[in-house]
């Protein structure tokens, strides 16, 4: 019964989405706050119905109900019950409805919190997420149902992709997805600005508290993804510009520059075009990440399964709303009106030129994205571009825009003055300069390019505190008034400085990690060794191992450094039986910010060895924590902002100052 | 059946009722006035509040509180129109809260099962083993087995009787598992020493491997009489070249075997065999040896269309087919691998090696 409870609640969100679009436009055209009023009452129903058939198929595979054709495909009796939970948004069905949950939540959000938006505003932007729901509910229920019933059950699932049997992907896809569709508001409320023909200051404020919690959901879910590829897929590597991670990377970059760009609409009115544009762009590429990752156009390990069929259908998804939001976009922008007018150095150009930078990047990114598969279309001639193509096209730009982000904070609305920036920020260049040539001058092997990453992150952190010490005067010699004035901060402040020091700190990482990282492999038996820089690892064992759904081959390494014992890497060598897959699971052994990581390769009975051998793979990855703990530290400042009673989402009005 | 319309009617009912609670709500809740001038005046306040804790200087307080000003006094002239509170559009609300749960209804008749009760595997397994246990099929079997056995976790038989079910069910990985459970229960016995043996040759496509031949020699230490374990021992020693000493062994155990014994055709049939093998493969062109492994190739590559996420897999096709000589499907393998794996450092490391390998002379 709960089964087809799921499947009838899933139609139900559908038509109570459709219901959504309905009254509210009614609403609107009619100016009824009863007809508004009930076209809320259907989202927040429509997100009752979706949570409901959400929670249902999650019973289906916690109960292994191998009736429900997704379960079969998806689960396995053996698997732990976290990835049974886990399975609910493993496979395509069950993420396009972890999709749906997460925009008719946002739907039922915008309802309830958006008290403080004005009538005709709040009802488009509640048709308008009606009609995302409606779309893609109509595609989960048409095309892509998770609850289809098999009158034949299989004994036993074929289970879930092992490499997805993992904490950190368990997770990954519901902040993924809350910061993919959290975008979805800002769409809405874009498209809303431009029906009622108002993007204005007080617009610009309403749509910062979207962006900033779909933006720090989505830094969460990128990093948790990119942690995951790091220690589940055993190449030592955490970013490889996969398509399937610049899908999701896009959008963040979008959402980046959406999220300055509306700080100058919301202070100066100006820009209120561009801002619009990002805020439609933004889920635009939410929505071409969920048509790249499910078409089957890629082959990757994070794509699910290849299916034209339905990449068709979301392709014409995509069309279709970008494009009706483009073509409102290009008929009613030009009536805008203009914002206010700064001079070249000001901190509007300043953010005009970060947004430049960042729209710059993203179309870098989304070249190096499409290119190969446009080409393979036309040609039939398959080509990998990798990362040298976005070194020489990505980084170059993130350069100047660390360059740039400094400064901006310090830099005066209007007309600033470029010399006393300069000279405020003279004390922080001096220290990111010395540490590049520090780093140059003592570090072995000599790398010109990740010194003078080190001297961009020093100074990105350095530039980042000048600012807070010049706002709380903390050079003045008097404490009282300093801390008077940072405990005074906004937090919309302290979460600013907070994500541009996460970017420096995962600058630090990255430049480090990559320079000088260390990579060494060899076959060993048992006893060997295998020297990685200055660690020497030693095999001392390996063991059979019973998991609960894998057999596995553990390996137990000694890792000395100056013959004192460091640790004791244990890898594994998985595999598991129901999809007949192997996986790797990584020994990280942390030192300090460094990691030294192990992988156990496959077993080889060497020819006339008399005993086997393993191949080791093991990477010493300096500051390779940084890299993940940069976009936590900008993601909490993401939340700070939120939390910033400014921006607090449903805050109507504030009660009067006492005189 | 009657539930499912029961909890259908109830959650139909409580979205409907949402629906009307809000319009209600909003019926009720006149003058609200439009919220944009309460954005701008906060803006102002918020001006004066940084300029008050010296967050801004003062001509930035100035020309700040100017625009705020010009914008609250521009959101103040504009003239709204004012929305109804009319309770006469509730019409079109009922008819929309009763209409959305009809159209879910018929489109769920459409596309739903509506008769198809829940199928928990707790619940099948109940089914099962309330079953006759013979008319099961042989992974309803293992099913039901692994539940006896995490039942009776001390007991070795069960843990023997499921290795066997998990055999009949074609899942030797779990089969051996089960065994080497059952092993570490009772590692005295020799029956579970020989079922362990060949379930690993099982795994092994039929190929001794050393595990299976340490597997035979402990159940020979516990019972030299094992019949399994001499008939594989022997045939690991024909199969890795030492057809003498196997046959010899074979030989014996033919000797040892009761004139009544039903496995006496089969082992004589291994022994002829055997015999003409020995002088069959000193005649026989290799080609016969190679069309062997291309068939493994072969079946290598169409589970990789299959089960494309293996590496491993795919370095072994390339080496295969550098080892085969095949440089075509050699260099195409390896295009295909490198896209698929593009910037996994280590795997196209591996991957051209395996490219490198020399071809069998």
């Amino acid at each position: 019964m709960i089964d087809e409870i799921g499947g009838f609640a899933l139609i139900l969100g559908l038509v109570l989405s459709l219901t959504q679009v309905v009254l509210s436009g009614a609403a609107r055209v009619r100016r009824s706050a009863v007809l508004a009023g009930a076209g809320e009452g259907a989202a927040l129903a429509a997100f009752l119905g979706v949570a409901i058939a959400f929670a249902a198929l999650m019973h289906a595979f916690v109960v292994s109900d191998f009736s429900v054709a997704n379960v079969a495909a998806n689960s396995h009796t053996e698997k732990p019950l976290l990835y049974r939970v886990a399975g609910t948004w493993g496979s395509h069905e069950g993420s396009m409805l972890l999709w749906c949950l997460a925009l008719t939540g946002f739907g039922a959000a915008v309802a309830m919190l958006g008290r403080g938006l004005p009538a005709g505003l709040k009802a488009v932007t509640v048709a308008t997420q009606g009609l995302l729901g409606t779309v893609f509910l109509a595609y989960t229920v048409f095309a892509s149902n998770p609850f289809v019933r098999l009158l034949d059950p299989p004994v036993e699932g074929r289970s879930l992709n092992p490499l997805l049997q993992d904490p950190a992907l368990a997770v990954h896809p519901p902040f993924l997805y809350s910061g993919y569709v959290g975008l979805s508001v800002v769409f809405s409320l874009a498209a809303a600005a431009l029906v009622e023909g108002r993007v204005d200051a007080a617009w610009a404020r309403w749509v910062r508290p979207w962006a900033l919690a779909g933006w720090s959901l989505l830094t969460i879910g990128i990093t948790l993804g990119a942690f995951w590829a790091y220690y589940e897929l055993g190449w030592g590597g955490w970013w490889f510009w996969d398509p399937v991670e610049n899908a999701s990377f896009m959008p963040w970059l979008i959402a980046t520059a959406l999220l300055h760009s509306a700080v100058v609409t919301e202070k100066r009115g100006a820009l209120s075009g561009w801002t619009v544009f990002l805020a439609m762009a933004a889920f635009t590429f939410s929505m071409l990440g969920a048509f790249l990752v499910r078409s089957g156009v890629l082959t990757s390990v994070h794509a699910f399964a290849v299916d034209p069929t339905r990449g068709v259908l979301l392709l014409i998804i995509l069309g279709v709303t970008a494009g009706s939001g483009f073509l409102l976009f290009a008929w009613r922008a030009p009536s805008l009106a203009p914002g206010g007018l700064f001079a070249p150095v000001s901190r509007e150009s300043a953010l005009v030129l970060n947004n430049i930078l960042l729209a710059a990047a993203t179309a870098t990114v989304l070249l190096g994205t499409l290119y190969p598969l446009i080409r393979e279309a036309l040609t039939g001639e398959s080509i990998s571009v990798g990362p040298p193509y976005f070194n020489l096209t990505f980084t170059p730009l993130m350069t100047a825009l660390i360059l740039l982000v400094p400064a901006g904070p310090l830099l005066s609305w209007k007309r600033a003055d470029a010399q006393g920036v300069a000279q405020r920020l003279g004390l922080a260049a001096l220290i990111a300069v010395g540490a590049g040539l520090a780093a140059y001058a003592m570090v072995s092997p000599r790398k010109a390019f990740a010194c003078a990453g080190i001297a961009l992150g020093v100074w990105l952190i350095g530039g980042t505190l000048s600012e807070l010490a010049e706002r709380s005067r903390a050079f003045a010699g008097d404490w009282a008034e300093t801390r008077r004035r940072l405990t005074g901060l906004p937090r919309g402040a302290w979460g600013m400085t907070l994500a541009h020091i996460g970017l420096g700190v995962f600058v630090l990482g990255a430049c480090v990690e990559t320079g000088w990282k260390v990579e060494a492999a060899e076959t060993l038996s048992l006893g060997g060794h295998l020297k990685l820089g200055a660690y020497e690892l030693t095999l001392e064992k390996v063991q059979g191992v019973d998991g609960p759904n894998y057999d596995a081959e553990r390996a137990t390494l000694h890792a000395v450094r100056n013959g004192r014992e460091i640790c004791t890497p244990r890898p594994e060598r998985r595999f598991y039986p129901a999809g007949g897959q192997t996986t790797s699971e990584v020994a990280i052994c942390t030192r300090g910010a460094n990691h030294l990581y192990v992988v156990l390769g496959e077993r080889r009975e060497a020819a006339g060895a008399k005993a086997p051998v393993w191949l080791v793979r093991a990477y010493w990855n300096p500051w390779a924590l940084f890299i993940f703990i940069g976009p936590v530290i900008m993601a909490l400042g993401g939340f700070i902002s939120l939390s910033d009673r400014r921006l607090r989402l449903g805050v109507g009005k504030r009660a009067a100052r006492p005189a | 059946m009657i539930a499912l319309w029961v909890a259908a009617g109830v959650l139909a009912a409580a979205t409907a009722g949402l629906v009307l609670h809000r319009a209600a709500r909003a019926a009720a809740n006149v003058g609200t006035t439009d919220p944009t001038l309460d954005v701008y005046r906060r803006q102002l306040t918020e001006i004066d509040d940084l300029a008050d804790r010296g967050l801004i200087g003062e001509a930035e307080r100035g020309a700040a509180r100017a625009e705020a000003s010009r914008r609250l006094l521009t959101a103040a002239d504009a003239t709204a129109q004012p929305w109804s509170h009319d309770a006469g559009e509730r019409r079109p609300v009922l008819i929309a809260a009763g209409l959305a749960p009809v159209l879910a209804l018929g489109l769920y008749l459409w596309v739903g099962s509506p008769g198809l009760p829940d199928d928990s595997f707790k619940h099948r397994l109940s089914q099962w083993r309330a079953a006759d246990l013979q008319t099961l099929p042989p992974a309803a079997l293992a099913a039901v087995m692994r539940q006896v056995a995490t039942e009776r976790p001390k007991d070795p038989d069960a843990w023997r009787y499921l290795a066997l079910a998990e055999s009949a069910a074609e899942n030797t990985s779990a089969s051996g598992r089960a065994l080497r459970h059952a092993i570490t229960l009772a590692p005295g016995r020799a029956d579970l020493w020989e079922l362990l043996g060949q379930s690993l040759v099982v795994e092994g496509g039929g190929a001794p491997s050393p595990e299976a031949d340490n597997a035979f020699r402990e159940a020979l230490k516990r019972d030299p009489t094992s019949i399994a374990a001499r008939f594989h021992l022997a045939r690991s020693r024909v199969m890795s070249g030492d057809k003498a000493g196997g046959l010899a062994a074979w030989t014996a155990l033919l000797a040892d075997l009761p004139a009544n014994d039903p496995r006496r055709p089969a082992l004589q049939q291994a022994i002829v065999e055997a015999r003409s093998e020995t002088s069959a493969v000193a005649a026989a062109p290799p080609g016969g040896q190679i069309d062997m492994i291309r068939g493994m190739v072969a079946g290598l590559a169409e589970r990789l269309k299959t089960q494309p996420d293996d590496p491993e897999g795919w370095v072994r096709l390339v080496r295969s087919y550098a080892v085969l000589g095949e440089s075509a499907k050699r260099d195409a393998t390896l295009a295909q691998a490198r896209k698929r794996f593009a910037g996994q450092a280590a795997i196209q490391a591996e991957l051209d090696a395996a490219a490198k390998t020399e071809p069998m002379k």
